[in-house]
């Protein structure tokens, strides 16, 4: 069997898996979203190799030489796979900051704000780069515009969860640092295959295997229920004295400045 | 070309950070080892506490010594004693200034309403003036204490506004007691 035959079998094999184990530890209520987006992978997977199988059959060249058809079914799936990914980042998001704890109601306007804004560098970008070569680089370019403003997401959404202390689980933290790391590698090999033709057979390998890889992460990362530690709320607290020695302090300070 | 060039370069650089957060391992919570520390230290911040600090950069003393030839080498005592002592103060400031940054963050996570501006400008204004202190610091090592008097006036303006800023957050908070504060803190870094 062809590498790239095993490859494209595994993809939906761990799909499926993910599917069944959100399933049956019934976990697919907590993580619906994510449990949305891996029935939509099932699905757009099976497709593709279900057309790869059919092709193989009745042309004599299939896979030496791919047909039309298949490259259009391929990347109209792809497509719509790079929008249905922000599902997968709402999901980190809300599992990282839940709708009512305080961090959320302080930096949700602000985090929105600033995806909106990374949503319209996306769309800019893909809009002004004209440069195609074909069918492919039209997708290469959505696929990697929207993939590096996915992982800036991502990161974004890590890097602010770290520096206020939040704790993560294993399931978020594997889910986030797995699909973080796919659409980094995406973005750079998308490009990279844009760039130089010599790097296309690389990227066939290249490309299905990091997304195998990632499934592969989430499921050890489902593998055990362990949610996100609940971020412990306050009461009503008395911060008058934080502000008095915090004004002390910038009062002291500003007496160096101004001696 | 270029567009392909910068993708490549940000997306392999994206990914070495994930890379770099997974071996890092899970985030600790902020009230750590130091959490208890800490409450100590905003209770009673001793660099903000120095109420001579004026007198201590100043150089009327210093130039009184110097007007006379045979004090010369008191002058320069003096000189030394002020700058140890202006350093070792700018840099307990710096770590008052840290310890209430990281309170801040801990006041945040428990529920504190404040908004990503916010936040934004705080962050800047400590690192500004974390930045500017070290100068300072620099600065009063190799010139001494009474050198930089002018030119340090306008970081007091930053200074300023990180204050306001502080201020803003904090006045909308209902009050009930410090000792919850602390006793939050302590439990949370158990």
């Amino acid at each position: 069997m062809l590498l790239s035959e095993a490859i494209g079998l595994a993809g939906p094999a761990l799909e499926l898996a993910i599917i069944l184990l959100l399933l049956r530890k019934k976990l697919w209520r907590v993580y619906t979203f994510l449990f949305v987006y891996a029935f939509w992978l099932l699905i757009g997977n099976s497709v593709i190799l279900g057309t790869f199988l059919y092709f193989s059959k009745i042309y004599p060249d299939f896979p030496n030489v791919y047909p039309a058809l298949y490259w259009k079914i391929y990347w109209n799936i792809d497509s719509i796979d790079v929008v249905l990914r922000f599902v997968v980042i709402w999901e980190i998001f809300r599992q990282t900051f839940p709708k009512r704890s305080g961090l959320n109601k302080s930096l949700s306007k602000g985090l929105g704000i600033g995806a909106l804004a990374l949503l319209a560098a996306a769309c800019s970008i893909f809009l002004i780069y004209q440069d195609y070569a074909g069918p492919r680089s039209i997708h290469l370019a959505l696929d990697r515009s929207f993939g590096f403003v996915q992982a800036l997401m991502i990161l974004g959404t890590l890097v602010t969860a770290r520096y206020y202390g939040v704790r993560y689980g294993r399931n978020i933290r594997g889910i986030a640092l797995a699909f973080g790391a796919w659409v980094s590698v995406s973005t750079a090999t998308n490009a990279m295959v844009d760039l130089t033709n010599s790097f296309l057979p690389y990227w066939y390998y290249l490309r299905p295997l990091s997304f195998v890889g990632m499934i592969g992460v989430w499921i050890w990362a489902l593998w055990v229920y362990e949610p996100n530690p609940p971020i412990m709320e306050s009461g009503e607290l008395e911060l008058s004295q934080w502000n008095q020695e915090w004004n002390r302090t910038i009062s002291a300070t500003r007496t160096i400045m101004r001696p | 070309m270029i567009n392909l060039i910068l993708f490549t370069v940000l997306g392999l650089a994206l990914f070495g950070s994930f890379i770099f957060i997974a071996l890092q391992g899970s985030p600790k919570g902020l009230p750590d080892s130091s959490a208890v520390q800490a409450v100590t230290e905003i209770i009673n911040l001793e660099a903000s506490s120095f109420a001579n600090a004026r007198r201590l950069l100043d150089d009327t003393d210093y130039q009184l010594l110097c007007s006379n030839p045979d004090l010369r080498r008191l002058a320069e005592r003096l000189r030394n004693d002020r700058r140890e002592l202006a350093l070792a103060w700018i840099s307990q400031l710096q770590g008052d200034l840290l310890t209430l940054w990281r309170f801040r963050r801990f006041l945040i996570h428990r529920g504190v309403p404040s908004s990503v501006n916010e936040e934004l400008r705080t962050l800047k204004s400590l690192v500004l003036s974390i930045a500017l202190l070290s100068f300072l610091r620099v600065s009063i090592r190799a010139m001494g204490p009474f050198a930089l008097p002018r030119a340090t006036r306008q970081a007091g303006q930053l200074v300023d506004g990180m204050s306001k800023g502080a201020a803003l957050v904090l006045g909308r908070i209902p009050a009930t007691g410090w000792a919850e504060i602390e006793r939050s803190w302590v439990k949370s870094a158990a």
